[in-house]
């Protein structure tokens, strides 16, 4: 499999329905946290691809985009908008079965944490590893934060060092076994032991003869499934378990929208956390838009009576249609931008779950 | 007890290298220093072990947090726990520890810009620092090859500090450059300890290929014929990819590349492969070997000349730190200095971002953040850096915008035909004819005081030692993920 920013590109493409343009690809993959990408990634059930693709530059996606062009599989049908052709989608369909990584990605949720997830795994095997051969060592990760939590975690063990070898090797064969082979050796070989310094994504992709990218998600993907799955069987996988517990919190808003959350739920109006935090009317209905699109308990009732809510949702649908100014035009301009962005991003929620 | 038993005893060596005891002795006697030794001469020695001595801390200013960090972990490694490196990545909790009970480390680094906090600065007061290390010193002077700005204040923040006795360590440096630091760092009464430059372990060799092509060739040829572990230096991100790219498509094992541009976790894999010898050669920008401590590198090949002698000798210096013999060679062909100097270019301020810059800063009622006028006006970080440095010293002496501008763009001009100079300096000897050792100390105002038998290619040197002797990498086979994993744990 050579091809996965195209294919990643198509994807996206397809569930954006020529409705967002290429900057919103490249917004929900490089993972920016402004309300209108947050929502985009709620509306358009996209939420797994937000942020798992960092290093991805505008000028590779726009290049990408010429290419998939020039075949005939994307459409120009705006300003840097595009829609699949039937070539197109036929090509997307014939790759999805090979694109596994598709599986358990779950940027959402884990763009912002995998990473130290990875940083605790993978020093603690180091460490066990070095300490086990009685070898002394230097840490491969040099992020403060991650040494001292591995200290800390090392010294407030109760068992022996070989005890917890023996632990954390069993839950990590446990989990590789539930996988594939190939994602089994990708994950295996990123490690760090006594003997062997782990591999980059770069001589992975050498060595399986597959594209770096590939590589990239994959490993993500599989970050992924090992969190999800110690996040939920803390008794199948105390340790892995212990890694995650503090990493992920329930809700993901942005701070500034937190803060609007918390004054929300004292009860204060729009105008009223306005004038307190010294913010725009408009930015506090963004945060509202956010929170209404991620908080599943938030209503959106005494923002929007029940008869707009009503209206709204039925000319989305016959319209088969997002965009904003399309809806408005067929509900009429009594009718907020605010209001129907909030019936959106609840469907949205309502969509993806 | 006697410095070379405490040496022994707390590093494990038996004796001093050159220069090393008699620096110590004057940073233990209170005695500013300004140490100059070669690359790889075991500066931070000339430091650590008056740690042991002293009664206070020790404060190490470092220019790069990476550099900090390598030495952070080689005294940990080492055994030692009371070390802290101070910079902007310092988690919190850590922080707010340190900045209570600053007193109980022994050793202290700390990036320049943490020293500009008042909280921090307060703390160090407290400490008590015993003695105040300037690294890279001669970062401190603009006609270093690496200035920093944020150098410039340290003299003051010693003052503030209560004027501890400062320590100076440099490799490489011009006289006029050690008196900038000597200036900047107001050293009084300094004991000035200049060593050779020279390496007398490493050949030098340039050699002058007609085109592009056969430089390849003969990249390939010296990486498929020499001794390894070596290092390939480049002038770009997109050369080392490509390098390395082609040197694995020539069938050679072992090779990645290494730049700036990478993200934190694929770099630090990359080192600590070629630190153990899991990998022969790293293609690699500039950003690659200020704090790598690799003993056995044989060779450094510079597929692209760097743009002064004080980064060539920085570079072909990290080769040979076990004494044993190492060569440098550096392919060159017609025309590589034209894309050095468009490199250059591209570091300085053009006159339209200084216009817009100064403009912005006086007369826009727009309250913008530096950092978003810096990615709008599309600074690069070096830009960056010496913008803010000449603004800032335009600002005190109180210049109208126009004159401000004026004077930013002269010394912009002034900096272009510096570094012009140096390129060409650069260039002249590539080209001369007498021998290269020679010309090297000869630049730092040394005299060679004997030229070892492997010399240059103008004195003329056989390659065949540097050849290829022994493949003495046990070849690593995967033997599935099963077996490799069990491997890691039991």
């Amino acid at each position: 499999m050579n091809d996965v920013l195209p294919l990643l590109l198509l994807y996206c493409l397809h569930r954006f329905n020529g409705e967002r343009s290429l900057s919103a690809v490249y917004h929900l993959l490089s993972g920016k946290k402004s309300a209108q990408t947050l929502q985009d990634s709620k509306w358009f059930q996209l939420e797994h691809l937000f942020g798992v693709g960092k290093d991805i530059s505008m000028h590779e996606l726009e290049q990408t985009v010429h290419e998939l062009v020039a075949k005939e599989w994307l459409i120009p049908v705006a300003e840097r908008s595009y829609t699949l052709t039937k070539r197109g989608i036929e090509q997307l369909e014939q790759w999805l079965p090979s694109a596994r990584f598709f599986n358990h990605l779950n940027g959402f949720l884990y763009h912002s944490v995998d990473a130290l997830f990875w940083y605790r795994l993978s020093l603690v095997v180091q460490t066990i590893s070095n300490i086990i051969h009685k070898r002394p060592f230097e840490p491969i990760h040099r992020h403060e934060a991650t040494l001292a939590w591995v200290k800390r975690y090392l010294f407030s063990q109760k068992r022996s060092i070989s005890e917890l070898a023996q632990a954390l090797y069993q839950e990590l064969h446990a989990l590789f076994s539930s996988l594939p082979e190939e994602e089994a050796t990708i994950a295996t070989l990123r490690f760090t032991s006594f003997e062997r310094i782990g591999w980059t994504n770069e001589q992975l992709s050498l060595f399986l003869q597959k594209d770096p990218l590939y590589i990239q998600l994959t490993f993500q993907h599989i970050l992924h499934y090992m969190m999800k799955r110690a996040e939920r069987e803390p008794l199948a996988f105390p340790i892995l378990h212990d890694f995650v517990k503090d990493l992920v919190s329930p809700v993901s808003l942005t701070l500034s929208a937190q803060k609007t959350y918390e004054w929300l739920c004292k009860g204060k109006t729009i105008e009223e956390i306005a004038h307190i935090r010294g913010l725009k009317r408009s930015t506090i209905e963004d945060h509202i838009v956010e929170i209404a699109a991620n908080v599943h308990e938030f209503s959106i009732e005494p923002f929007v009576d029940s008869k707009t809510k009503q209206r709204v949702l039925e000319e989305a649908k016959r319209l088969k249609t997002r965009q904003l100014k399309k809806i408005r035009d067929a509900v009429g301009d009594h009718v907020s931008y605010f209001e129907i962005r909030l019936v959106l991003a609840k469907v949205g929620e309502i969509g993806a779950s | 007890m006697h410095l070379e038993q405490l040496l022994e005893k707390t590093f494990g060596y038996r004796s001093f290298r050159l220069g090393q005891k008699e620096i110590i002795e004057d940073v233990v006697s209170g005695r500013d220093v300004l140490a100059m030794l070669p690359t790889g001469g075991g500066k931070s020695l000339c430091y650590q072990l008056p740690g042991y001595i002293l009664s206070g801390s020790v404060l190490i200013v470092s220019p790069l947090v990476s550099l900090m960090e390598d030495q952070v972990q080689q005294l940990r490694k080492r055994g030692e726990k009371r070390v802290i490196a101070l910079n902007s990545f310092l988690p919190d909790d850590l922080k707010k520890a340190a900045l209570a009970n600053l007193r109980r480390f022994r050793f202290i680094y700390a990036s320049p810009e943490i020293l500009q906090s008042p909280n921090w600065l307060h703390a160090l007061k407290k400490v008590g620092i015993s003695l105040f290390v300037v690294d890279e010193a001669h970062c401190i002077s603009q006609w270093g090859h690496d200035f920093r700005p944020d150098f410039l204040r340290l003299g003051e923040i010693r003052k503030q500090l209560g004027h501890p006795p400062c320590l100076a360590l440099t490799a490489t440096a011009t006289p006029e450059v050690v008196n900038d630091v000597v200036e900047t760092l107001q050293l009084t009464n300094v004991r000035k300890h200049i060593y050779p430059v020279d390496r007398p372990n490493i050949a030098i060799k340039v050699e002058c290929v007609p085109s592009v092509d056969e430089k390849l060739e003969r990249l390939f040829h010296y990486v498929k014929t020499l001794q390894g572990p070596g290092i390939i230096y480049v002038s770009s991100r997109q050369w080392a990819e490509a390098i390395a790219r082609k040197l694995q498509t020539e069938g050679i094992e072992h090779v990645a590349y290494y730049h700036g541009g990478m993200d934190p976790e694929q770099r630090m894999l990359v080192q600590q492969q070629f630190l153990c010898d899991q990998l022969q050669i790293v293609c690699c920008t500039n950003a690659f070997g200020m704090g790598v401590n690799k003993e056995n590198i044989r060779y450094v090949i510079h597929f692209h000349l760097p743009g002064q002698m004080e980064a060539y000798v920085q570079e072909i210096g990290r080769a040979g730190r076990d004494g044993k013999n190492s060569i440098a060679i550096l392919l060159y062909t017609h025309g590589d200095e034209d894309m050095v100097q468009s490199l250059i270019e591209a570091e300085l301020l053009s006159e339209e971002q200084i216009r817009l810059f100064v403009e912005h800063m006086t007369f826009s009622h727009i309250e913008l953040s530096l950092q978003r006028l810096r990615t709008m006006l599309g600074f690069s970080d070096i830009q960056w850096r010496m913008l803010q440095y000449m603004f800032e010293k335009e600002r005190a002496s109180a210049s109208a915008p126009e004159e401000m501008k004026v004077n930013i763009f002269q010394m912009t001009e002034e900096r272009r035909r510096w570094k012009r100079n140096k390129l060409q300096q650069m260039r002249a000897w590539l080209f001369c004819s007498s021998c290269r050792r020679e010309q090297i100390v000869s630049y730092f105002d040394q005299h060679l005081a004997q030229k070892p038998e492997k010399c240059c290619d103008i004195c003329g040197f056989p390659l065949d030692e540097y050849g290829l002797k022994r493949h003495d990498q046990t070849a690593w086979t995967f033997c599935g993920w099963e077996e490799e994993l069990k491997r890691m744990f039991f």
